[in-house]
């Protein structure tokens, strides 16, 4: 088991049950969190307020972030994510049932590395995760100052 | 005033008056009596401006008439639009000029055209046609605001009908992978059948999508290659299912000027039927290219395939329409009507004939570049 963490922020109980199925038939099995709304999402990484951020989590190698998400938007977590100098560089890739142009760009325009659409077929989505997993955490050199914890 | 001169005025339909130097009425005609409801006894021998109890005192021809008096001259086509107590808004046409009276004083003749009527007609044409533009405008205001409602709505339902389609098709995939043991045959059988409905569901919704998009937002006019297009679209689906013998004829040189990416997605439609109905051949030919049609030229994709009974020519552009059953040829019925609206959107024109059993033909036209 690879200590590397994927962070899934997913409001959708299918869409994390499909995630983690297909996360489990990929060989290469890193560990995955999931958090359920965009501001559990900015507590993972920043802490809660009550705490004063101090029980800011681990930081993940890899988040696949839905757009559509209560509290806080997918995309304000982004824009959150890529505004403070911990998370600025974190490979953040856009998993989303969008197909609106709009989303797309301005997922880009924040700084989303990536933008997948989560296919219908249960087998496409299951590849697409398997090749995020293989690119983003095998094949890619993750930056190395922007994870630095302060 | 007598005689001949006299008959003139009284002939002539348009009010007139005859003043004497001191802008006194010596005369005026039977139109001038009609049209301002006045009487001769109160006419004749008065100051023009105590007419009708000092109706007539309009500033503006107060000062016209004043020039004509002290400096001879005239003037010609003045509007004056004024409202006289009794008669009511009228608007007239003044000319003027000096004329010599029999015995050799001088005179003024004021001809007065009553343009009320005229002038109102207009302006209630003018108001007719504003009202009009601004029930256009509204309407159109309107109509769009209940496409975009549309258009959030198609997307919305879309988004929110592919997530549990992909639950259905995501467990029951794990279903059959992972419970294998404890599914026998017939139940396995049903949980395919329920992948594949998902599938089917969500190819519609995509096809859906794209048949609501190709109306929306801007589209380009650039000159597009059409051979190229055709071209891309055969080598996919020979990609696709390479194990088919199936000879691409597709003539070089096709352009139009339009929008590529819609005219690749009516390509893909049309390449993609031909592909899907010769499918039940050992070999197949599809063609691409231009001809004369009825004396116009229109460009062609001609397949040997199913082909289909003229009878049932008016339901193909139609969404959701199908002529096969999804056990002969799967599809959902909407990529012909993506095609038809991509050709309406360039201005063009789309038609079909078919044989059965022998193939089809799609012919369709497109704006062209203008010859230089």
């Amino acid at each position: 088991m690879s200590d590397k963490i994927i962070l899934l922020v997913e409001d959708n109980e299918d869409d994390e049950e499909l995630a983690v199925l297909a996360f489990a038939r990929s060989r290469i099995a890193n560990a995955m969190v999931v958090v359920r709304d965009g501001q559990e999402a900015l507590d993972y990484f920043f802490g809660t307020e009550a705490n004063g951020g101090k029980d800011a989590k681990m930081m993940p190698q890899l988040v696949l972030l839905d757009l559509k998400l209560p509290k806080v938007g997918g995309l304000e977590v982004l824009k959150r994510l890529r505004a403070d100098p911990r998370t600025r560089r974190l490979p953040v890739v856009i998993l989303t049932s969008s197909k609106k142009e709009e989303d797309m760009l301005s997922s880009y325009d924040f700084g989303a590395n990536s933008y997948v659409r989560k296919p219908v077929e249960f087998e496409r989505f299951a590849e697409a995760i398997q090749q995020l997993q293989m690119y983003w955490l095998v094949l890619n050199e993750a930056p190395t100052s922007g994870g630095d914890r302060p | 005033m007598h005689g001949f001169a006299q008959s003139i005025v009284e002939t002539v339909r348009h009010p007139l008056l005859i003043l004497d130097g001191g802008l006194r009425v010596r005369e005026a005609n039977v139109a001038f009596y009609r049209t301002f409801r006045a009487a001769e006894a109160e006419t004749e021998g008065r100051l023009v401006y105590e007419l009708g109890g000092g109706q007539w005192d309009i500033p503006r021809l107060r000062a016209l008439l004043g020039e004509v008096a002290r400096d001879g001259g005239a003037f010609r086509d003045v509007e004056v639009r004024h409202d006289f107590p009794h008669v009511g808004v009228k608007v007239m046409v003044l000319d003027a000029h000096r004329v010599l009276h029999d015995d050799g004083t001088p005179m003024i003749l004021l001809a007065i055209e009553d343009a009320t009527d005229k002038t109102l007609a207009l302006d209630a044409l003018h108001e007719l046609n504003r009202e009009l533009d601004d029930r256009v405008s509204e309407r159109t205001a309107q109509l769009e605001a209940a496409n975009r409602e549309l258009e959030a709505f198609a997307y919305s339902v879309s988004h929110d009908l592919r997530a549990p389609l992909r639950a259905l098709d995501g467990f029951s995939d794990e279903l059959l992978r992972s419970y294998t043991d404890r599914l026998d045959d017939r139940g396995q059988h049903y949980l395919r059948r329920l992948r594949s409905g998902t599938q089917r569901m969500g190819q519609l919704i995509d096809d859906m999508l794209m048949l609501s998009r190709i109306n929306r937002g801007a589209m380009r006019r650039e000159p597009v290659d059409l051979t190229a297009l055709a071209e891309g679209v055969a080598a996919e689906l020979r990609g696709r299912e390479p194990d088919r013998t199936v000879a691409f004829v597709i003539e070089p040189g096709l352009s139009a000027v339009g929008d590529g990416a819609l005219l690749g997605v009516a390509l893909e439609n049309l390449l993609g039927n031909a592909w899907k109905f010769t499918s039940k051949k050992p070999s197949a030919t599809i063609a691409v290219g231009r001809e004369r049609y009825e004396g116009a030229p229109a460009f062609f994709v001609r397949d040997d395939g199913a082909g289909f009974d003229m009878a049932h020519v008016s339901k193909l552009f139609g969404a959701f329409q199908r002529l096969h059953t999804l056990r002969e040829f799967p599809g959902n019925g909407v990529g012909l009507a993506t095609v038809q609206r991509v050709v309406h959107r360039h201005g063009g024109q789309v038609w079909a004939e078919g044989v059965p059993g022998q193939g089809a033909t799609f012919h369709f036209t497109l704006p062209q570049e203008e010859s230089r």
